[in-house]
């Protein structure tokens, strides 16, 4: 024991000492340590410590949760910076946005990043249900997880829109008066809710605080917490959905890559398993001959997990940044709440709802989304099949693939419609 | 001692009864607060004064509308007009989605989805589901014309001058 070193030892020693209380193991070189870096550490706590290897598969999930999760990362760091310089007044909000442009050092990065982010978010997330949707996973048990998901959803929506008024430009302001008018057409409530969404009958220095502080601290705070549970669900879930019978002694020609070690840390599978030790917790679920007969297809989180994270993470943001060098954010002229742009256009994300609302105000605006939010809601309850789970376009989900396929389509050229062939007094034209 | 164990028994249902009593006065009393704070929430987050344009302004004196008169008013977004029965003044707001209209000689134009109103802001074409609101008027005590734009009045109520 050298309890009783000198000072200086301690001195010379003290980088050392402080990383080691930090970083309590070493980088793992065994079972045991992989297993303690992951749950000794609070930010890989989260995940389990080992992870089916079918939840591993790139195609399987598409990375998708985990880029919506660093977009929100991003959105959220660069957010911040962006409120040390943004002041949300009808008079200094737009002259901010020139400060950044011109004076703020990596401004313009900034406030690009945190618009195409935003952008990408929206978009990333509704791929994510649709994955979801697709391979059947919001069936039971992870009812409650979709429907987490599908909040979360309806909050990144709500985060990009409200961040669409901030920069005080005429196609925030515009966008926002024609977003919230939509609002407006929902029955008895339609009015009063506008007029709690805007703090005035317009758009105005009330509706900037409105927006700004729903922006950066209540919808912030509900997603924070929506995530955590989120993510704490799909543990006690199971882990990733899969398709059944996967762990079957007969199956294990689907995991070639597990069986011949490539993924590290993982011995042959079969042959663990007779070996394997098993947690109470772990066995009460199933029969106890299954013991040493189920081939274990999972592997440790560290590395396999956490590096596919990481890629997925550090993709995310090298795409941002390129997207941000590339692209500048939009910045029209300051607000000019009596000049409306002809045509005012919502955000691209409600410019299918803006072409529904063009033919009928209530259908479109408020009939046909509010419809479509309850079914997404309703799903699990209704669907309480099994077969074809964890499989993308399971034959055996014909009818529900089809039918969310369509809805989809027809809600993509509506948004390409009111895009791309939308001109003045919203007439058709040809963008090209 | 069948009686005594009866009255026991009477003993504790009475005492369970106080208790289930007093955890329900408690769990009501809970959300009854709960429910009261939210909605004094709601409260809270609806303004009773406005900062933004006062709904109501006075145009000015009668006199200053000739017959013919159509007249926008761009910063309190309504149109006053001068017929043969009187003064009023109709919103410039779209009642499609909140946009301005632009006030022409032979009505409304919405320059965002393409809405079309007449002179009295009926709805002649576009995807409008209403024609444009009509706002009060009054005389002012100062013989000036008082208009409040969060009053609507039905279309063709005019102010006799």
């Amino acid at each position: 024991m050298a309890t009783d070193t000198g000072v200086l030892a301690n001195l010379l020693a003290l980088p050392r000492n402080v990383w080691d209380s930090i970083f309590r193991n070493p980088l793992p070189s065994s079972d045991l340590a992989r297993s303690q870096t992951t749950f000794s550490n609070l930010f890989l706590h989260i995940h389990p410590v080992k992870t089916h290897a079918h939840s591993l598969r790139p195609w399987y999930t598409l990375g998708l949760g985990v880029i919506s999760f660093s977009l929100f990362v991003v959105l959220s760091v660069g957010g911040v910076l962006l409120m040390f310089y943004y002041v949300p007044s009808v008079e200094q909000a737009h002259n901010r946005m020139l400060d950044l442009n011109g004076t703020v050092a990596f401004g313009i990065l900034l406030r690009n990043m945190h618009r195409w982010a935003a952008h990408g978010m929206v978009g990333v997330v509704f791929l994510h249900l649709c994955r979801v949707f697709y391979t059947g996973s919001y069936r039971r048990p992870r009812e409650f997880n979709w429907i987490v998901g599908v909040l979360l959803f309806l909050l990144t929506l709500g985060a990009s829109f409200t961040g669409y008024l901030l920069p005080w430009d005429q196609l925030a302001f515009w966008a926002v008066t024609v977003g919230t008018a939509i609002a407006g057409y929902a029955p008895v409530m339609g009015e009063q809710v506008r007029f709690l969404l805007l703090g005035d009958r317009l758009v105005g220095q009330e509706a900037l605080i409105r927006f700004y502080v729903l922006h950066v601290a209540v919808i912030p705070v509900l997603m924070t917490l929506l995530v955590a549970v989120h993510f704490w669900r799909i543990r006690k879930d199971g882990g990733l959905s899969r398709p059944e019978g996967l762990d079957l002694p007969e199956a294990q020609a689907q995991f070639p890559e597990a069986l011949q070690g490539k993924l590290e840390g993982l011995a042959p599978a079969a042959k663990t398993a007779k070996t394997k030790t098993f947690g109470v917790m772990g066995i009460v679920r199933g029969p106890f001959n299954k013991l040493g007969n189920t081939p274990d297809n999972t592997v440790y989180s560290w590395p396999n997990l956490f590096l596919a994270e990481l890629f997925c993470f550090a993709l995310t943001v090298l795409v941002v940044l390129a997207v941000a060098l590339l692209f500048n954010a939009p910045l029209e002229a300051p607000a000019d709440p009596t000049h409306p742009p002809n045509p005012s256009k919502a955000p691209w994300y409600f410019l299918g709802l803006q072409e529904m609302v063009s033919y009928s105000a209530f259908w479109g605006g408020v009939g046909i989304p509010t419809l479509f939010v309850v079914l997404l809601l309703l799903l699990p309850y209704l669907d309480r099949g099994t077969r074809g789970t964890g499989v993308w376009f399971s034959r055996h989900r014909l009818l529900a693939t089809t039918t969310f396929t369509l809805l989809l389509i027809v809600n993509l050229v509506l948004m390409v419609i009111g895009t791309f062939f939308r001109g003045p007094n919203w007439g058709l034209v040809v963008p090209w | 001692m069948s009686t005594t164990l009866h009255h026991a028994n009477a003993e504790r249902d009475a005492t369970v009864s106080r208790r289930r009593a007093l955890t329900l006065t408690s769990v009501f009393g809970l959300f009854g607060a709960g429910l009261v704070a939210g909605f004094s929430n709601l409260l809270f987050f609806r303004p009773r004064v406005t900062y933004g344009e006062p709904s109501r302004f006075r145009a000015g004196k009668p006199g200053t509308f000739p017959l013919g008169t159509r007249l926008p008013l761009s910063r309190q977004r309504c149109t006053i007009i001068r017929t043969a029965s009187g003064l009023a003044a109709i919103s410039n707001t779209c009642t499609h989605l909140g946009c301005v209209v632009a006030t022409t000689e032979v009505g409304f134009d919405c320059p965002c989805h393409g809405s079309r109103f007449d002179p009295d802001g009926a709805v002649l074409g576009g995807p409008a589901p209403r024609p444009l609101a009509w706002f009060r008027l009054a005389h002012s005590p100062r013989g000036e014309v008082g208009v409040d734009t969060a009053e609507t009045v039905p279309p063709g109520t005019f102010l006799q001058v």
